[in-house]
């Protein structure tokens, strides 16, 4: 098992790696400049978070990760703004948050697929964002909170889940849960 | 699998003695848990060869100096203590900006070292640096969150090369490494202090009289929350220490009028530093903490606040 977590710059990627490895994943951080062939041999992907503001556009930094995105057939989770880019990728609407949320937040589960299996209907995670993504066409929204509608999505047709929140920080409870069923999809 | 102490000990004792060859190292050290694991391990590897050096900056704790080379000792490492607190002073002179701050003192550090590190023949710096001082420090695409004196606060050039083998790890990992170490419990426990010192609990310009004040502001912050932790009436928190706001503010003591600076009381509850929540510190223990910064500091102070921010949106530190 090789994940390999694309770096957007996130406080927490490196979290991202020591949660994997505690799983017993084995994962290695890479820049988003990464050329595409190295990237089609991992097992999955992680976009990390970042400061980069895809609400107001702010695309210009992410080097590869949208041919990552298209060439890559295996599982891909998108954390942050690493999820806000891979929603807009699809064509929903990246806007700055109608209300930014850092910190505490009750996170509700809508759905319990894959991603939440065995999880409770709501729980406490630690958010930082200031933009967030709505309106995801061939996007199935899997949890919201109270001032953000789309918290964590799956996609429809491909093995893609995004998080707005962080599952990798320690005060998000069942974060290491949420990689661990991300991971055994990846394992599948 | 989590994470495996014994393990690691083997990894970076290989690690430090591949790297400093059969060269000699400086190892600087501060009293924190980090730095004290790299004086052991270093001690371990590379033995007789690895030179610990603590630098009082005047920005230490209450008593740190004695403190360190007591401890130290204990865990079998020797430290040169060097009394560099004019040149920390005067290098802060007229610096209001934090990240300008954190520079001049990681500048002052190494030059401190280097030159004990020129008389010495020590061609390597092994430091503690831990994971979030160069996540925080950023590079590329991560954003500078603030410049650690031991990462964004090296200067370009330096005449020693850095060996820094707690790179990859946490807080909570690093003590795992102390205990299986042997380090004492007053070492492999004790709660983190910044690299800066308390440079960066004094909000704006750094002078010796704040210094004073927030030293012994902080060291009743740490009185009265540890005696209330032994006396079961609360939980240790992660971190806990006193901030001072050069923000004046009205009084009334003994039926005259003050106009003091303020103290704010942080305490948080965290696993590794990069994420945090403020401690719920039962009000009594609080309003002791209070009336003796008040009292004891009434020529300074006269309002203590509590911070009640998490980690995101705050640091845990406010510089």
């Amino acid at each position: 098992m090789e994940v390999l977590i694309v770096d957007f710059g996130s406080q927490w990627t490196h979290r991202i790696h020591r949660t994997l490895k505690y799983l017993d994943a084995h994962s290695q951080i890479i820049p988003v400049s990464t050329p595409v062939k190295e990237v089609l041999k991992a097992d999955a992907l992680v976009f990390s978070g970042g400061a980069i503001r895809i609400g107001l556009g702010d695309t210009k930094k992410i080097g590869n990760a949208a041919k990552f995105i298209d060439s890559f057939e295996g599982p891909i989770m998108g954390i942050c703004a690493g999820q806000q880019f891979i929603g807009m990728h699809f064509g929903g609407k990246a806007r700055p948050a109608r209300g930014a949320e850092f910190g505490k937040v009750e996170l509700f589960v809508d759905e319990h697929n894959e991603l939440f299996e065995g999880l409770p209907d709501r729980f406490t995670v630690w958010a930082s964002h200031n933009d967030e993504v709505v309106d995801t066409p061939g996007f199935r929204v899997l949890a919201h909170s109270k001032d953000c509608s789309n918290h964590a999505f799956k996609s429809l047709s491909r093995p893609i889940y995004g998080c707005l929140f962080h599952p990798e920080v320690e005060h998000t409870e069942y974060g290491s849960e949420i990689y661990a069923n991300f991971l055994k999809v990846a394992r599948k | 699998m989590p994470f495996d102490p014994n393990r690691f000990v083997a990894e970076a004792t290989d690690f430090i003695s591949s790297t400093v060859g059969k060269g000699k190292a400086i190892v600087g050290v501060s009293g924190g848990v980090d730095s004290s694991v790299a004086a052991a391990l270093c001690a371990k590897a590379i033995g007789k060869r690895a030179h610990a050096v603590f630098v009082d900056t005047g920005l230490m704790r209450k008593g740190e100096a004695q403190f360190v080379s007591l401890a130290l000792k204990k865990a079998g490492v020797g430290v040169e203590v060097v009394d560099a607190r004019k040149r920390f002073f005067s290098a802060l002179r007229g610096l209001h900006e934090p990240e300008r701050k954190r520079k001049a003192i990681g500048k002052e550090f190494i030059s401190v070292f280097e030159s004990i590190a020129k008389k010495r023949g020590c061609k390597f710096l092994v430091q503690g640096t831990i994971a979030p001082d160069w996540i925080e420090s950023g590079s590329g695409l991560r954003d500078t969150i603030k410049s650690h004196h031991n990462v964004g606060g090296l200067p370009k050039k330096m005449g020693m090369r850095l060996c820094e083998p707690l790179r990859e790890l946490y807080k909570d990992e690093v003590r795992q490494v102390a205990r299986v170490l042997g380090l004492p419990k007053e070492l492999s426990e004790r709660q983190p202090f910044p690299g800066p010192g308390l440079a960066v609990r004094i909000m704006g310009e750094v002078t010796e009289e704040k210094a004073e004040v927030v030293r012994e502001a902080c060291a009743i912050v740490e009185e009265e929350i540890c005696a209330s932790w032994r006396q079961g009436k609360m939980g240790l928190p992660w971190q806990y220490f006193a901030v001072l706001l050069p923000i004046k503010s009205v009084g009334v003591l003994g039926d005259r009028r003050a106009y003091g600076w303020t103290v704010a009381v942080r305490a948080v509850e965290s696993v590794d530093g990069m994420t945090a929540k403020a401690s719920r510190i039962p009000p009594e223990v609080l309003e002791r903490i209070s009336e003796r910064i008040t009292r004891e500091l009434k020529e300074h102070v006269n309002r203590v606040v509590y911070d009640m921010t998490s980690k995101p949106p705050g640091t845990i530190e406010w510089e």
